[in-house]
């Protein structure tokens, strides 16, 4: 209900002057991006009155999404530009359905000015050619009640997985609330690939399951750590929300995209405190890039719509479009002009949303796994993450073996093998 | 008009000429086959259309590794029936079917039937639980789900809250732990509840399943209560006389000589419709527990939602598909079977 409101909101902000050119945009999340499209669209219908833009039913989520594109890539229906996960863009490109930005980005005189850097350009660049232009961006964080923490006997917020344990086992020890909910199982094994890559390692690395190695084993025995040792329960991500909101969970790990959640639906008096995510023996080296980007789909020849279409995705990337972004989640924009300039106030004001922009340097590549059993293979990996949540396993180097066996049956052959 | 318009439809007519060659084609009754023929041609084109085609095309798919999007596919031959018979995932999915299948049909339409009994013993108020009953049929089920994860909820769900709010009262938690019986409180399931927190009903696996049985059971024997309804003002009154005076007395006797009997072929309807709609169970598991935890509800509707849909291994999912349609048509093959031996006295 709330998102045909807010849809027919949208649909009544755009009232179309006559000839106007048409562009279809689809994008995920609505109970998320909702109120960042009627911000952005006030601005864009004033910035660019011939120029109406149809949206269209919201994606559940980024695997909804990418399977919906390539389903009316089929049928011949698709949107002129869709917003995907950062994770999901390369399969539109292997398909051919993406097109390459490159020649509306040659046209743009100041489109470094306008705040796109290299880094976070390389998200999108495939085979040398940016596809997407990345429009929301988040890193994992830790969401802390310091009532519940400073009721345990805790001050400092510790930087690695062992002194969360032990923070764990405090709060178990000397309050009535639970210690944590690790969002094990969010979507495409980001947890997983965030401890990977905060020892320094990839996930996928020349096409194959990077986890036949010490990173791997560390990684799973973490999270045997975490699980056992603050007695984690089974909760849904939905239900530890909740708690947390509430006030009766004392830490929640889960991505910067929750923060405007918590702060509007926080119940009782508490501090709500945000926190860089944690490493194994020291801060991670580097973490996963989560979010979207916007691509261009459009099988449309016609340049008016093409262009139109261009100008949709740079507005909401760069500028007020990307700042509304900042102000209505808890996502970073990932522009520089925008985080710089425009936020300045705004994140001495909201400084839990800007733990999040700290990790900037961080940012890495959040990866799918290649073939088209890429959506098997995250739900495989996280059917064993949860045999170690409910104590199935104890032997983790087993575990290991049997998971890089797994999914490297799974992957497609290498080239050249 | 071509020749061709003209001869098109004399095709037709020679399927039933086929199958009684005995008919010459002039004769009243070959023309009025021909016309039976063309009569039931939409409905068998479309059930060709819309039915049949589909469930070959199914078929023909379920030995391949079609994926949605990529142009072409391999023959794999009957690999993804083995991986359905050797996987731990699809073992899983067999196990969570049938527990549900088994607990929601025998529940679901031995409560429906005793309601319908009781309501329609009622002189007054009978409309008023008839609604009541009948309510969560109605209601949207994904909408109840929602309603449902609410309620349970591990600490703020009505559930639970509830359940620990009993904790504080002294003699209510001497009653529901046993410890009036002397046996140990901290045992007790109760007891346990109130020092650990009590159980996530839909996180943990020695739960999930019998919740969402739970939840199915409520939302499906309203619907059974009304066909029951239905069935018994359909007994004539003077059954019930005559038994009395045969020598029936009691209501059981009534009932077992009587009722059941003659409620026979409802019967036979609600367990067939109530266990086709058990296989099909789909709503809560996605809404509330996405086939987890550990796989224990992952039943077969959401497993080819699962691989079809969200994974787009067409291959697998159709090779479930055909599986499920089996275990359909076997019940649908019963229950034509207890219908032809005439359940029913009449």
């Amino acid at each position: 209900m709330k998102r045909l409101l807010s849809t027919a909101a949208l649909a009544l902000c755009i009232s179309a002057p006559a000839q106007a050119t048409e562009i279809d945009v689809a994008y995920a999340y609505s109970s998320l991006f909702d109120p960042t499209f009627e911000e952005i669209m006030q601005d864009f219908t004033e910035a660019h009155p011939d120029i109406t833009v149809n949206f269209r039913t919201t994606y559940e989520q980024y695997e909804d999404g990418t399977n919906t594109v390539l389903r009316e890539a089929v049928s011949g229906d698709l949107p002129d530009v869709t917003l995907q996960g950062l994770n999901r863009q390369a399969i539109l490109v292997d398909r051919g359905i993406a097109r390459s930005l490159e020649p509306f980005i040659e046209q743009e005189s100041d489109f470094q000015k306008d705040g796109y850097h290299e880094a976070m350009l390389d998200l999108s660049t495939f085979d040398g050619e940016v596809y997407g232009l990345p429009f929301a961006v988040s890193t994992p964080i830790g969401y802390y009640n310091m009532d519940i923490l400073n009721e345990a006997g805790v001050e400092e917020i510790p930087e690695t997985w062992d002194g969360i344990v032990e923070v764990c086992q405090k709060i178990n020890a000397n309050t009535d609330h639970e210690a944590i909910f690790w969002y094990w199982n969010i979507t495409g094994n980001w947890f997983l690939q965030s401890l990977l890559w905060s020892q320094g390692e990839p996930t996928i690395a020349d096409g194959r399951f990077n986890f036949d190695n010490e990173a791997g084993l560390k990684s799973l025995q973490t999270m045997e750590k975490i699980f056992d040792g603050c007695e984690m329960k089974n909760y849904s991500n939905a239900d530890a929300r909740k708690s947390f909101s509430s006030g009766q969970i004392g830490m929640y790990f889960t991505s910067t995209s929750s923060v405007g959640f918590v702060d509007s639906n926080k119940t009782g008096d508490w501090t709500f405190r945000t926190a860089p995510f944690q490493g194994i023996d020291g801060p991670p080296e580097a973490l996963p890039a989560g979010g979207n980007a916007a691509m261009l789909v459009s099988d449309s020849e016609d340049p008016e719509v093409l262009q139109a279409a261009w100008t949709f995705v740079k507005f909401i990337t760069s500028g007020q479009g990307a700042a509304a972004v900042a102000r209505t989640t808890g996502y970073i924009p990932p522009n520089k002009a925008a985080n710089e300039e425009i936020l300045v106030d705004f994140y001495e004001e909201n400084p839990n949303k800007e733990t999040a922009v700290k990790q900037l340097p961080l940012l890495s590549e959040w990866f799918a796994y290649p073939g088209d059993n890429g959506l098997a293979i995250t739900q495989t990996i996280e059917d064993h993450m949860e045999s170690i949540l409910v104590g199935d396993v104890e032997d983790m180097e087993a575990l290991q073996q049997q998971m890089v066996d797994e999914v490297n049956e799974m992957l497609p052959e290498p080239e050249g093998s | 008009m071509s020749d061709a318009s003209l001869k098109a439809p004399s095709l037709l007519p020679r399927l039933p000429r086929l199958a009684r060659p005995a008919v010459r084609a002039d004769t009243p009754e070959a023309s009025r086959a021909r016309t039976g023929v063309l009569f039931t041609l939409p409905a068998i084109v479309l059930m060709l259309v819309i039915l049949i085609v589909p469930i070959l095309m199914a078929g023909v798919l379920s030995f391949t590794d079609y994926s949605l999007g990529r142009a072409g596919f391999d023959w794999v031959g009957v690999q993804n029936y083995e991986h359905l018979l050797s996987r731990s995932a699809y073992r899983s999915m067999f196990v969570a079917t049938l527990t549900y299948v088994f607990v929601v049909v025998p529940a679901s339409v031995g409560l429906g039937l005793g309601a319908a009994l009781l309501i329609s013993s009622l002189r007054v108020g009978g409309d008023f639980y008839k609604t009541i009953y009948f309510l969560p049929v109605m209601a949207a089920l994904l909408a109840m789900a929602i309603v449902w994860e609410f309620a349970l909820h591990p600490t703020l769900g009505i559930v639970n809250s509830t359940l620990a709010a009993g904790c504080d009262i002294g003699w209510l938690r001497g009653l529901l732990t046993g410890a009036w019986l002397g046996g140990d409180p901290a045992a007790s399931w109760y007891g346990q509840g109130c020092a650990d927190g009590f159980p996530l009903w839909l996180g943990d696996r020695d739960y999930a399943i019998w919740t969402l049985c739970f939840i199915g059971i409520w939302q499906a024997f309203g619907f059974n209560m009304v066909l029951y309804l239905a069935g018994l003002t359909g007994i004539p009154r003077e059954l019930y006389h005559a038994a009395e005076m045969d020598g029936a007395k009691s209501g059981w006797e009534r009932f077992r000589l009587v009722t059941w009997p003659k409620l026979g072929p409802t019967t036979v309807f609600v367990v067939t419709i109530t266990s086709i709609r058990s296989f099909q169970v789909f709503d809560q598991v996605e809404a509330l527990t996405s086939g987890g935890p550990m796989k224990s509800t992952y039943v077969m509707m959401y497993a080819i939602y699962e691989k079809a849909i969200q994974q787009n291994l067409i291959g697998i999912g159709a090779a479930i598909t055909m599986v499920f349609l089996g275990f359909v048509l076997l019940m649908t093959l019963i229950q034509r079977h207890l219908v032809e031996r005439r359940v029913h006295y009449s």
